[in-house]
């Protein structure tokens, strides 16, 4: 689904550059649950940025389903963005004077459906990260765990080729961590959703089927393990 | 594009919604002065003017004046003019005057002065004089040897101080008139008349004929005929039509001779309004750019978030261009209810100057609706900007700041 060719992105220009990523080559399949750790400073960000077409690599390849969208014009770019891939923040990235609801019904409206459709669309979305009943909220009104999940549902509302996180449990508890990473697994599982995730936490590995490891701009591993079905 | 439309609205709708009222108030407070100092200052200006050419047509001009072409004193033969006038549809009323220079002296106090030779029975229909007379009595027809005195000259209204008076006289009282070819006559006051406007209280009146006397005219002269139409705003319709009937003499409707009577003063004062105006419209501009401009600022990063979610730059330029159209439009509102119930207080309790000269704003609606033009086009030009820049930034300048 994901294919990334000789990935390269440089910050800034000449002595002071920076080379986070240098090269780097991978493929992610439809319905995979992958994990992206490495040390800090290693191009997880970066990379994942790049992946959801919110930064453009300076050299490489990549393509999504076949199509070139390292290549695309911005008007696209920003289309492919709404539709095509949802990209899930460290800091959940809420609208912070719209509800639950509008939050998520906002894309479906930019994507041209109706209101109603827009509002169905959003409480489903809701219901499928479990926040049912909690659509009027605004974001100063939930728990960190629950802005995450209305970030999440923002992001599949669309029903994204693929989801990308970046470290979606960095500012949560553990409680709230696991009620996240349940809805994430949940996706994946039930919906056959890609996702990618960035993250620190070795314990966040058991929801994954694959973990790949960066090291300063390079991967250093790619560990797929063996999906357990019970 | 009318999806750019429905996102937008609903951006500038949540934000309003849950946006900090007090701010809102505060916002909307401003705009609302800025609007009304746009308008205030003209309508006084214009309530000032509208007095003045007012005053013009009550006392020198009427709706319609006639006076003698190029260098003649005299329109000859008045009364053949005031035929054609009279005969002419649409007019109500006509006289002649002759205005003529004169000194007045009163135990020892001299003043010159400008004395008008009336038909004091026309006048009623024509003029206010008859009705200004603040003590004594009005000319009438059999009025010879007797004076009506402007009451600034007489000493008793106000604006005494400041010009030269006969020091306080009183109806019944006897002064010596000087006129201008030499010739002297004592009157007996008959009246004071107070028109609370120099150009009427500086003045004397006299009948018609004690002016023909003293300048040993035949019956036919005037220095001006004035004319009063039955509706005003026809006045230059009919102002043809006397043309067109065959007076030769000059005719000017009180517009043309207010104009170039007031045009000066209101030349100066109209510089002060369109800077007072221009002002006001930057500040409001600037006022409203820093508003959303801090706005903007504020939430750059949720600027950047809308973008990555998929949320187009147009969208977002649209939302601040709703939001600055409902802040502007807010306070439009507030101004015109402030600028609305601020004339309405002073037309009840008009300005004074010189302690008599009562000024009431006019309500001119092609200024006001002008200024709401103007301040809105302006006003969500200058809120689009700010977000239309950042909306253009990159993402990740825009949500991270590098
Ligand atoms: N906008 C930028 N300008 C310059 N250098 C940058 C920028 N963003 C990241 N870098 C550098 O690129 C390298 C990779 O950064 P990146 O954020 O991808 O790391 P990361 O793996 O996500 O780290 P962390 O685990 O701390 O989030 C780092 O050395 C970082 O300093
Ligand atoms: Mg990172």
């Amino acid at each position: 689904m994901i294919i990334v060719k000789d990935l390269k992105r440089c910050y800034g220009t000449g002595d002071t550059a920076v080379r986070a990523l240098k090269g780097v080559s991978f493929e992610i399949n439809k319905g995979e649950f992958v994990a992206i750790m490495g040390a800090s400073g290693s191009g997880k960000t970066t990379l994942l940025r790049i992946l959801a077409l919110l930064d453009d690599a300076t050299d490489g390849e990549y393509t999504i389903r076949g199509l070139k969208v390292s290549s695309l014009p911005e008007a696209e770019r920003s289309y492919y963005r709404l539709t095509q891939v949802g990209y899930i923040f460290q800091d959940y990235a809420l609208i912070s004077e719209m509800s639950a609801a509008e939050n998520v019904y906002l894309l479906s409206m930019m994507e041209g459906k109706s209101k109603k459709e827009s509002y169905r669309t959003a409480l489903e979305a809701l219901e499928k990260v479990g926040l049912k009943g909690k659509h009027d909220r605004v974001p100063d009104e939930l728990s960190g765990g629950e802005k995450q999940r209305v970030a999440i549902a923002r992001a599949i509302a669309k029903r994204p080729d693929i989801l990308f996180a970046d470290e979606p449990c960095a500012n949560l508890d553990t409680t709230n961590s696991k009620q996240v990473l349940d809805v994430f697994k949940e996706l994946n599982e039930r919906y056959g959703q890609t996702i990618v995730m960035v993250t620190h936490e070795p314990w966040h590995t058991d929801y994954v089927d694959r973990v790949i490891t960066f090291k300063d701009g390079s991967l250093l591993s790619d560990d797929k393990k063996m999906k357990v079905k019970e | 594009m009318i999806n750019d439309i429905r996102v937008g609205a609903l951006i500038a709708y949540c934000s309003v919604k849950r946006g900090n009222k007090k701010t809102l108030i505060f916002i909307v407070f401003v705009l609302s002065l800025i609007f009304m100092n746009l308008v205030f200052l003209p309508s006084m200006i214009g309530g000032l003017s509208g007095l003045f050419t007012g005053f013009m047509q009550d006392y020198p001009y009427g709706d319609i004046v006639i006076e003698p072409t190029g260098d003649n004193t005299y329109i000859n033969n008045a009364d053949n003019v005031l035929k054609k006038v009279r005969a002419v549809e649409g007019v109500r009323a006509g006289t002649k005057r002759l205005d003529v220079g004169a000194s007045i002296n009163h135990k020892q106090k001299v003043v010159g002065v400008t004395i008008t030779g009336m038909l004091p029975t026309e006048e009623y229909e024509i003029s206010r004089y008859p009705y200004i007379i603040s003590e004594g009595d009005f000319l009438s027809d059999l009025s010879r040897d007797e004076i009506i005195i402007g009451a600034m000259i007489a000493g008793t209204g106000f604006g005494s101080e400041i010009y030269d008076n006969l020091g306080e006289v009183r109806p019944g009282a006897f002064v010596d008139v000087t006129y201008s070819n030499g010739v002297k006559r004592t009157y007996k006051v008959k009246g004071i008349m107070e028109g609370k406007f120099e150009v009427v209280d500086l003045n004397a009146l006299v009948h018609y004929k004690e002016i023909e006397d003293v300048y040993g005219l035949e019956g036919k002269e005037a220095t001006s005929v004035v004319v009063r139409v039955d509706r005003q705003g026809t006045e230059a319709q009919i102002q043809d039509k006397i043309r067109e009937a065959g007076v030769n003499e000059q005719i000017f409707t009180w517009a043309d001779k207010s104009e170039s009577l007031i045009r000066q003063a209101m030349q100066s004062m109209g510089a002060i309004d369109t800077m007072s105006k221009i002002v006001s419209l930057i500040v409001g501009a600037a006022l409203v750019l820093i508003i959303i401009y801090i706005n903007v600022l504020n939430r750059k990063k949720e600027i950047g978030i809308l973008k990555a979610v998929g949320i187009t730059p147009r969208s977002i330029v649209l939302s601040y261009a709703f939001l600055s159209t409902f802040y502007v439009s807010l306070g439009i509102s507030a101004g015109l209810i402030l600028y609305l119930s601020l004339m309405f207080y002073f037309q009840a309790n008009p300005v004074t100057f010189y302690e008599t000269l009562e000024i009431r704003p006019a309500i001119d609606p092609v200024l006001l609706v002008q200024s709401v033009v103007t301040m809105l086009t302006l006003s969500v030009i200058a809120g689009i900007l700010p977000a239309w820049s950042v909306s253009r930034e990159s993402i990740l300048k825009a949500i991270w700041g590098r």
